[in-house]
């Protein structure tokens, strides 16, 4: 690897030196012919490849969808004592998949970490299009979808009002902002960059959307100095929804007195999962990309590195969660929720316990090794356990916590149906056809940013003269 | 004397090379000095001497507005507007509005910050602006940082400038001809854009039209929105007499609703009405008459309510003379027991309520039949 101009210079000793943040040299110019020229390319076959499968799972999804629409929630393996389950297993899970990007683009922003920059696009649209998944299932979930606007407060002939003491409802407000905020936060982002394509394209069409949706940027520095204070105040108003929006998701169950439920953990334990899972993604996803869109000069081996030390350490922060579960049990001398612990080792769903704890705190383990941290096959498969994980980590919160509760005659095992399967599987289907899309037809780095953390982006004097 | 022209952009190959330049243009004096590069450099606003970014300010007291708005929103309808008790926790406890009222701080601040960044300091979108129709905005959004000498008013020399930003270290001069300053809206361009916009409409109208009339209304959601269950008012073949909504047993008794008046309506005729004529009784009167008496005997009592035309039935007039004439005892009985067709209300209304309406049927008659002493009453 060559090092930074920056870096590189001085007395600073070896292995202090922050390696580079690409590989050979890039210059801006380089940089754009690399990345924005990608949408103007002919897709190879594989890309088509790709959306056919994850058409035909987004397809499974609708099919399945339509026919819940059509017999009603039945459809579903949701039966009392369980009124919640894949429903909103999938919508934690897929709301926490959204974390990663919202962490990589706000948090490592306000902390200055400029590995971040090459991977904060990708990581923000998948923020967006995993929110977009999750918000599925609560629609599809009230039972009478065309009625789902009764989760607002608005003025109506019933004279009623929704009640703000109710989790449910802060996760309307919740999830909403965090989608819009996260939209804005992805557009701002976009708009430098979709004008450096609209300047470089030569087809007509794809000027006129971009001329449209750049918005006539122009890079004065005037704009500038706005947009990057906006740009901060973004990062600092995310760095909130990111701590924010887990912890209210996860009040829908502390806030009740089901056992298993009922615990102060939660929400730190939460939106730890949730930065987890989603980081596992992000690397899946990553690793994909670099390789098939030829950016691996751009999207390191360190940034695999730096983000599967991430995962190690929340993986640790997980596994501290379920240890203090375990105390809670043992500590509070309390027989339900004893009994509740005991299920997720024990029980008729103890096998789903043990999955979640192998995939989530066993297997990550592996990352402590450079070499593991630098091998594909070690971080895919850590990657996918921890997706396998931190889904039936929530269904172990879910399902087993509610199957057995306070009333032993109403204890009743669960069994999800086709349809449960078909829903979640077109979410995944979805899901990676937004990515797909996204990575055909919109600068998948930003290079706006990239181009200010390359050597000389920024004058050398900076600092001496301009503060008189 | 030179073409008037807008600006002069003197092209930089590196962002070392503009920062030197920057002061020596400035010091020219010889228009405003803008710079256009490709990503933000550090230190450039200074060197320009531009203000700070009100952003911050603006952001700040926006979020603070969106706490406000959501304490007050929540408050209003939690605590006022429809006060529920939740948990044993008062209608006013806030501590519950904090989550929303984090969100909605966040939300008002992202827009503001956002919109207000666009659209409010950088006055975007905006596509008239010539440095985007000029040869150097490919390298603006690539790799190319460039000094702009702007226009102040008409006096700009485009020649001076030019010399200035050579001297400088530009590589390259573009001069920018003023933008054409003939009107926007041309009769021509609003006159076609009216045009497209009716065409438009004829079209979505259309397509609405034959959309409706050729495909039948699907309802996806069958089996969802029509439950196998009886709703209220609906017949029903299940029951004998074809009603849904069927009535409680005879003699029934809710808790709370003693049985009074039991014998015919004469004996009735002695009963007292215990209540005194105050405006709340009257005020729940005229609730239960509305709810429970308006549909049939109609708004003023005259037996023209909104069933009579359904249904051909023909509701006592109250203000009949025989109605009239009734003592309270008598219209208490057939509020018990129910008339004719009339059903008995007394499952549904306590015995203050039965009262109350009373009340109330007296005074509809005494209002529909107003004799001068009560105008004087009413006007004083």
């Amino acid at each position: 690897m060559k090092l930074d101009a920056a870096t590189s210079a001085g007395d600073i000793p070896e292995g202090l030196i922050e390696p580079s943040l690409y590989v050979g040299k890039v210059t801006p110019g380089s940089l754009d012919d690399q990345v924005l020229a990608f949408p103007e390319t002919k897709p190879p076959r594989q890309w088509y490849f790709a959306l056919a499968i994850t058409l035909t799972a987004a397809l499974i999804g609708v099919i399945s969808i339509g026919y819940t629409f059509y017999l009603g929630i039945g459809a579903w393996g949701n039966t009392s004592p369980v009124f919640w389950a894949f429903d909103i297993i999938n919508f934690v899970f897929w709301v926490g998949i959204g974390h990663a990007g919202t962490l990589i683009s706000a948090i490592l922003f306000l902390f200055r970490k400029r590995w971040r920059n090459a991977i904060a696009r990708f990581a923000e649209a998948m923020t967006i299009f995993a929110v977009i998944c999750a918000v599925i299932f609560p629609l599809i979930h009230v039972g009478r979808p065309w009625l789902a606007y009764w989760l607002f407060p608005y003025p109506n002939q019933r004279a009623l009002w929704t009640n703000f003491r109710s989790p449910l409802l802060w996760d309307v407000f919740a999830v909403n902002t965090y989608f819009s905020v996260s939209a804005m936060f992805w557009y701002l982002g976009l708009i430098p960059d979709i004008a450096s394509m609209r300047d470089r394209t030569t087809s007509k069409l794809r000027k006129i959307i971009y001329t449209v949706l750049a918005m006539g940027w122009r890079g004065a520095a005037t704009h500038w100095q706005h947009y990057e204070k906006a740009y901060l105040l973004l990062a600092g108003l995310a760095t909130g929804l990111v701590l924010s929006v887990h912890s209210v998701v996860s009040f829908d169950f502390a806030t009740s007195v089901v056992p298993g439920w009922h615990m102060t953990i939660f929400p730190p334990y939460f939106v730890a999962g949730a930065i987890f899972a989603g980081f596992a993604m992000v690397v899946m996803v990553l690793v994909v990309v670099r390789e098939t869109m030829q950016l691996k000069n751009l999207i390191t081996m360190r940034h695999l590195d730096v983000m599967n030390k991430v995962i190690l350490a929340m993986s640790c922060i997980m596994g501290y969660s379920y240890m203090m579960e375990g105390f809670t049990a043992w500590y509070s001398m309390n027989e339900y929720l004893h009994h509740a612990f005991m299920n997720i080792i024990t029980g008729t769903y103890g096998w789903a316990g043990w999955v979640t704890i192998s995939c989530n705190i066993l297997i990550p383990q592996i990352l402590w090794f450079k070499k593991a941290r630098a091998s594909y096959f070690w971080m895919i498969l850590v990657a996918v356990g921890v997706t396998i994980g931190m889904w039936f980590e929530r269904f172990v919160i879910i399902v087993i916590s509610l199957h057995q509760d306070y009333l032993p005659s109403a204890w009743r095992i669960y069994k999800p149906t086709m349809v449960d399967f078909g829903v979640l599987l077109g979410t995944f289907g979805i899901f990676f056809t937004l990515v797909l899309l996204f990575a055909r037809v919109l600068p998948v780095i930003a290079t706006t940013e990239v181009k200010a953390i390359l050597p000389d982006a920024q004058p050398s004097h900076h600092g001496d003269d301009h503060h008189a | 004397m030179p073409e008037i022209s807008y600006s002069v952009l003197g092209v930089f190959e590196t962002p070392d090379a503009l920062m030197h330049a920057i002061p020596k243009v400035r010091t020219s004096k010889l228009g405003t000095v803008e710079a256009y590069t490709p990503y933000a450099i550090h230190g450039i606003e200074e060197a320009l001497g531009l203000r700070r970014s009100p952003l911050g300010g603006m952001v700040l007291v926006m979020g603070i507005l969106g706490a406000i708005t959501a304490l007050g929103f929540q408050y209003w309808i939690s605590a006022i507007d429809y006060p529920i008790i939740t948990g044993g926790k008062g209608a006013g406890s806030w501590e519950a509005f904090i989550p929303i009222m984090f969100e909605v701080t966040v939300l008002f601040a992202t827009f503001t910050a956002g919109l207000g960044m666009l659209h409010l300091l950088n006055r975007l979108p905006f596509f008239g602006h010539p440095v985007l129709s000029s040869k150097s905005i490919k390298g603006i959004t690539r790799d190319r940082y460039i000094l702009a000498l702007e226009a102040e008013d008409e006096g700009f020399d485009s020649v001076a400038a030019s010399k200035a930003l050579r001297e400088a270290g530009a590589t390259e001069i573009e001069v920018l001809p003023a933008p054409d300053r003939s009107p926007f809206l041309t009769s021509d361009y609003i006159l076609r854009t009216l045009g497209g916009i009716f065409a438009a409409c004829v079209v979505a109208g259309l397509a609405m039209y034959f959309a409706t009339k050729w495909f039948p209304l699907l309802k996806p959601m069958a089996n969802m929105q029509d439950q196998p269950r009886l709703n209220a008012q609906k017949a029903s073949a299940f029951f004998k007499d074809g009603h849904g909504m069927q009535q409680p047993v005879v003699g029934t008794v809710a808790r709370g609703y003693l049985p009074t008046a039991t014998g015919t309506q004469e004996e009735a005729a002695s009963l007292v009405n215990p209540l005194p004529r105050t405006r709340e009784v009257f005020a729940t009167g005229r609730k239960v008459y509305t709810n429970r008496c308006e549909v049939c005997h109609g708004a003023v009592g005259n037996g023209v309510g909104s069933l009579t035309a359904a249904y051909g039935a023909k509701p006592a007039n109250l203000q009949a003379q025989q109605f009239r004439d009734y003592p309270d005892g008598k219209i208490y009985w057939a509020i018990v027991n129910g008339k004719n067709s009339m059903p008995s209300h007394a499952p549904y209304l306590s015995e203050q309520e039965r009262w109350s309406v009373v009340h109330y049927v007296r005074a509809l008659q005494r209002a529909q039949n107003a004799k001068d002493e009560d105008l004087k009453v009413a006007t004083r």
